[in-house]
């Protein structure tokens, strides 16, 4: 083994141990939990049972993950909205400008996102920053209700997803060939046609990374929710760390998460099924 | 802003476990202990403390079941939380001879049935969850029952502890019932009261329940009586009532889990805590009432009249300590599901 394979074996190997002792393992190890029965001492016993994959066929779970999934779903538009022409004008800006605007987006994410929503909580509270700032200006009389709502929850989850879905969206706009978009308009397509046809299918890809990269993480951020809506929705993330926590149920938790991961490995599948097809069709 | 000093501690665990060969490992309750009374142990005795903080007995109980225990010396376990670790093994006996300042400790608060002979537990601080409310929103008449939490003006304005078991107990209560109540019926009837209650909640807060109150976002709504006393050091106008249908007590006590590695020194950190010096420091910080006498009767007369704090006997008599329920938080978990759910 000469030197450069050394050093790719160590990586690969370093990297694979992480991987199974961090991630597979303690993923296994609720995949198993969730098929034994609940023990008020010992969390989880023996015998083996399928129970509580029966119990998650219940109106209240399904409430609880629609709730989620309405959640993210608005997120990941939100997101997409707004994100979509700011990578567009970022990759379009001048060459030199362009790391200082990238670092402008990354930035924010020094500092923990826990602590960033309870600055969003000290703008938006009754006596905080933006209502002192309206009640001076005289345009409002009594404080405006923003916080404990949703547009504060989703405020607080665009506000910290938005660098996921702009960094894919750059990566695939800055490469664009922009002979494409002339060659559309010598051709005779109006803007609104150059974007429809030219530049909306080739960003695609982008568009499809940042949605998962939104998506996924919005259904796990609970304490978002929590902390800005006031905790009157119970969401997955609540759900299932209720049933650890308060009601000591193992089982249950663990079949909800496997049952979050199975969602989230066929989104993912439709995903990689998706932009295969989209690559091929490029190539031929 | 308790999660930034969670974050603080455990940035500062690796440095601090470093500094010296003698430590100490405290889990406690968020924002339960003034950081001076830490310091002066420290300087006392020379042993580092190493202090992580929890904000509910479940994930407390959780990672001291699975650690057994080890990694954390000393503890600061509910009433029932005693008892279930007790009976579960979980918790180391305390030599009484080997604590001076036991003697301070009120007898009242001792040998009670989740642990008697207080053979695994000292008590620490006790306290209670009633009602508090911005007196330039609302006139204290309106805020003598449990019941006036329905009142309509309150629509979207009340703050609830984001806890199944205090937020049910309040619905158990007005029917008349215990907040320790195990029959499905009667919670399934509480949690009907409660659904009713649900247009009037602005938040249910899980980590500070007097932050909505500050924020104006809440005029009035349930917290624990050491929240109440913080609120109103910061803003006066935030007031505390005990319900005339009885408040929910509680008592908080340290303990040593069975495979704690510093037993000594959590001894040691114990004995200090009842120094009627260090136990009325923590009163005057965290507002809740030591269950030390000999602090009690050094207060000044301000802290010592202060209704917050101590409540009148008839009014702790009216009350109710909370206790186990065993199986019966499954039946409570369904019903906040459906709660929250809006099912």
């Amino acid at each position: 083994m000469n030197e450069k394979q050394g050093f790719k074996f160590f990586a690969v190997f370093l990297n694979m141990t992480w991987f199974a002792l961090f991630v597979l393992a303690p993923g296994l190890m609720v995949v198993g939990i969730s098929f034994l029965t609940r023990d008020i001492s010992t969390f989880f016993t023996w015998p083996l049972t399928l129970d509580h994959y029966r119990e998650l066929v219940d109106p209240v779970y399904a409430k609880v993950l629609g709730n989620s999934l309405v959640y993210s779903f608005n997120t990941t538009l939100l997101c997409l909205g707004i994100g979509y022409p700011f990578a567009w004008f970022l990759s379009r800006a001048p060459r030199h400008r362009r790391p200082l605007l990238l670092m402008m987006v990354i930035i924010p994410f020094w500092t923990s996102s826990l602590i960033r929503t309870y600055a969003l909580v000290i703008l938006m509270k009754a006596n905080g920053i933006i209502n002192t700032v309206l009640l001076a200006a005289g345009l409002v009389s009594e404080p405006v209700s923003m916080l404990y709502t949703d547009a504060a929850v989703y405020v607080g989850l665009v506000y910290s997803l938005l660098p996921f879905m702009i960094l894919p969206l750059y990566a695939v706009l800055e490469k664009m060939d922009i002979r494409l978009m002339e060659a559309a308009r010598d051709l005779g397509a109006k803007s609104l046609q150059v974007f429809l046809h030219v530049v909306l299918p080739l960003s695609l890809p982008g568009v499809m990374a940042g949605c998962i990269m939104v998506f996924l993480p919005a259904m796990g951020l609970f304490y978002i929710p929590d902390l800005l809506g006031g905790a009157k929705t119970m969401l997955v993330g609540n759900f299932i760390k209720n049933q650890f926590l308060t009601a000591g149920n193992w089982p249950f938790g663990s079949a909800a998460s496997v049952f979050l991961l199975m969602l989230m490995v066929v989104m993912l599948g439709v995903y990689f099924f998706i932009s295969s097809r989209f690559n091929r069709s490029q190539e031929s | 802003m308790k999660k930034w000093t969670v974050i603080l501690c455990l940035l500062l665990v690796p440095a601090l476990a470093s500094a010296g060969d003698r430590t100490l490992f405290v889990y406690n309750w968020t924002e339960y202990m003034p950081d001076e009374v830490l310091t002066a142990f420290e300087e006392k005795t020379g042993i580092n403390v190493v202090y992580s903080t929890y904000d509910s007995n479940e994930s407390m109980y959780a990672k001291v079941k699975l650690t057994r225990g080890k990694g954390y010396d000393v503890v600061f376990p509910s009433t029932y939380f005693v008892h279930k670790m007790r009976k579960e093994g979980l918790l180391s006996p305390i030599d009484h001879t080997s604590l001076a300042n036991f003697k301070h400790l009120d007898p009242v608060l001792l040998d009670k049935p989740y642990d008697p002979g207080n053979t695994y537990s000292i008590p620490y601080v006790w306290g209670s969850t009633a009602l508090a409310y911005n007196k330039d929103q609302v006139a204290p008449e309106k805020m003598r029952s449990w019941k006036d939490l329905w009142r309509p003006e309150f629509k979207n304005r009340l703050v609830m502890n984001d806890d199944v078991r205090e937020v049910l107990g309040v619905g158990l209560i007005i029917n008349g019932f215990s907040v320790n109540d195990t029959d499905p019926d009667h919670i399934r009837m509480a949690y009907e009261s409660i659904r009713s209650l649900m247009p009037n909640i602005r938040v249910f807060s899980g980590d500070s329940p007097k932050q909505p109150l500050l924020n104006l976002e809440a005029w009035a709504g349930m917290v624990w009586n050491g929240e109440a006393y913080m609120a109103a050091q910061d803003f006066p106008a935030i007031q505390y009532a005990y319900p005339e249908e009885g408040a929910i007590f509680w008592v908080d006590s340290m303990v040593i889990p069975k495979e704690a590695r510093n037993k000594k020194e959590a001894l040691a950190f114990i004995d200090f805590i009842l120094e009627p010096e260090n136990a009325l420091l923590v009163c005057e910080y965290i507002g809740y009432a030591p269950a030390n006498r000999t602090a009690v009767s050094m207060m000044p007369e301000e802290l010592k009249n202060n209704p917050t704090i101590f409540p009148d006997p008839e009014d702790v008599k009216k009350g109710e300590f909370q206790t186990d329920v065993g199986d019966a938080i499954l039946v409570y978990e369904r019903y906040w599901e459906r709660l929250k759910t809006g099912l």
